[in-house]
């Protein structure tokens, strides 16, 4: 540092002593959880927005379409065995994937199932047995078909498939927008309960103005975000329209997808519809 | 007083630092450089407990810091009211209704008296030139005023060692030359201060050891901040210069 004369600045003496403090304790516990909360969700959106194209490489719009079919095709089935074929079939595909994202969408499935077979143990008990089970398969079978969708494509990607199916170009913006500010909103929030965390150095007897504060600058924040992202696009040529491109290119792997859930289609036709 | 390591942290794989060890005594005036992503910000969370390293070790004032002490409560506060951090955007420190409930905010919590937490206040306030902003939202400040009052907010707490994330970025020159001027005051009074800054011109005026980061999350070099500027071909090494830097 220089040893040069500096303007002559009066620091106050309370400021020149040591600080002798011993803090109470107090109940912070909205604090840590809002951080892990936060922290849990920003790191389930980046992983899901990087490094999968390249492995399950079916174009996003074959894979939304063909889910959405199965998911219809499972709800209109009065089949038993359609819809433990198609549970099967998804359990092949999962096991294809990671074995952390294979723990992540069983536990999902499982979960769901589990709670919608709970709800229905008075159908059990009325005799209803052989549709509760049919139910709670459903129920798997779409979690599931969902579940691999979703973890097995960019949120980015599922957007601009959305273009196939004629979707306006405006409302894939809007989407497109959201994910990034959600992001970007929840990164400026947790930085916002880390400086609370590190300031909440003693008693805190109204929490919830801190938090309502929180809440307050994060509404400014993306104001001014949204504003200064439409001046900035104004200042590009942004006239209203938005126009989403992509590059399609049929690859033999959506060949093989696209089969595969036409057999399943005609599976549906001969066997699944009683 | 602050002694790290063999430390290492890594955000879901993606090491942001590697096997740093660094020791900082009391009063000293500490820089951290290096290029966007070498890891200083990452460091500076460590410092002040809002990470823990994956391996390593990190110590204040002779006492490990770990994940498990830190959720003590009382330990907790005490740590952080014994470092003060003010983040590189002041937007995401200041959330009360206006300036002088903002710089409050800290010496209330710590149970002063009133009499006692206004004169901390007003003395904040004078000690940083924003009096006049006393009454306003935090939100409607430019950004050199937002900055000024995030320091004072952490000031007000009598922190032993500050830490500033990249504090003269987003600065006008005048703004940036008082905020060097009061740190070096700062420091002076025996304050510990610890920046990062890209400001090789500013370097060697807020702090007194410069310690560069490069490219692979390690130390590349502890030295005086004066010597910093005289070694070009370590400035261009850890790219934090381009090729056809000159003094």
């Amino acid at each position: 540092m220089d040893n040069r004369e500096t303007e002559i600045i009066d620091i106050p003496q309370w400021l020149l002593r040591d600080q002798q403090y011993n803090p109470q304790s107090d109940r912070d516990t909205f604090i840590n959880k809002s951080i892990l909360s936060l922290l849990a969700v920003l790191s389930r959106i980046k992983a899901r927005s990087t490094g999968k194209a390249k492995k399950y490489s079916v174009q996003a719009a074959f894979k939304v379409a063909c889910t959405l079919v199965l998911v219809v095709l499972l709800s209109l089935s009065g089949n038993f065995t359609f819809v433990i074929i198609i549970n099967v079939y998804l359990l092949a595909v999962l096991s294809s994937m990671e074995a952390k994202e294979i723990v992540k969408i069983l536990k999902i499935s499982c979960a769901t199932a589990f709670f919608t077979f709970i709800i229905l143990v008075p159908a059990v008990l009325w005799g209803n047995t052989y549709s509760s089970i049919m139910i709670t398969s459903k129920v798997f079978a779409t979690v599931t078909a969902v579940s691999i969708l979703s973890h097995s494509t960019k949120w980015t990607d599922i957007t601009s498939a959305l273009k196939r199916f004629f979707v306006p170009d405006i409302f894939i913006l809007v989407l497109d927008i959201t994910l990034k500010y959600i992001v970007m909103l929840g990164d400026f929030a947790l930085n916002m309960f880390y400086a609370l965390k590190l300031r909440s150095v003693g008693r805190n007897r109204s929490k919830y103005t801190a938090l309502s504060g929180i809440a307050g600058t994060l509404f400014i924040k993306s104001k001014e975000m949204a504003e200064e992202m439409y001046y900035a696009m104004e200042c590009r040529g942004f006239t209203g329209e938005y126009h989403v491109y992509s590059n399609f290119k049929f690859t033999i792997a959506d060949f093989a997808y696209i089969v595969i859930h036409i057999e399943i289609f005609i599976l549906f036709l001969y066997v699944g519809r009683t | 007083m602050i002694e790290v390591k063999g430390v290492s942290y890594s955000y879901s794989g993606v090491t942001a630092l590697r096997d740093i060890n660094l020791r900082i005594n009391k009063g000293e005036a500490i820089a951290f450089m290096g290029p966007n992503g070498s890891g200083k910000s990452t460091l500076l969370k460590l410092i002040n407990g809002i990470i823990s390293p994956d391996r390593g070790i990190y110590t204040f004032n002779d006492e490990e810091i770990t994940r498990k002490k830190l959720a003590d409560n009382k330990f907790a506060k005490h740590f952080h009211q014994q470092i003060g951090f003010v983040f590189q955007n002041s937007d995401t420190q200041l959330f009360c209704a206006d300036v002088f409930d903002e710089i409050a905010f800290g010496p209330r919590q710590m149970g002063l008296n009133e009499t006692e937490v206004e004169t901390r206040v007003n003395d904040c306030l004078n000690l940083l030139d924003i009096q006049d902003f006393k009454d306003r939202p935090p939100y409607h400040l430019s950004g050199g005023e937002k900055r000024k009052v995030a320091i004072a907010c952490v000031l007000s707490l009598n922190p032993e060692v500050l830490v500033l994330d990249e504090p003269l970025s987003g600065l006008d020159p005048r703004t940036q030359r008082w905020l060097v001027e009061f740190l070096v005051h700062l420091n002076k009074s025996g304050k510990t201060i610890i920046t990062s800054t890209h400001d090789l011109a500013l370097v060697h005026e807020i702090s007194n050891r410069a310690i560069l980061f490069d490219e692979s999350h390690t130390i590349a070099a502890d030295m005086p901040s004066s010597n910093l500027l005289e070694d070009i071909e370590l400035l261009k090494r850890v790219n934090l210069v381009d090729l056809h830097y000159h003094n």
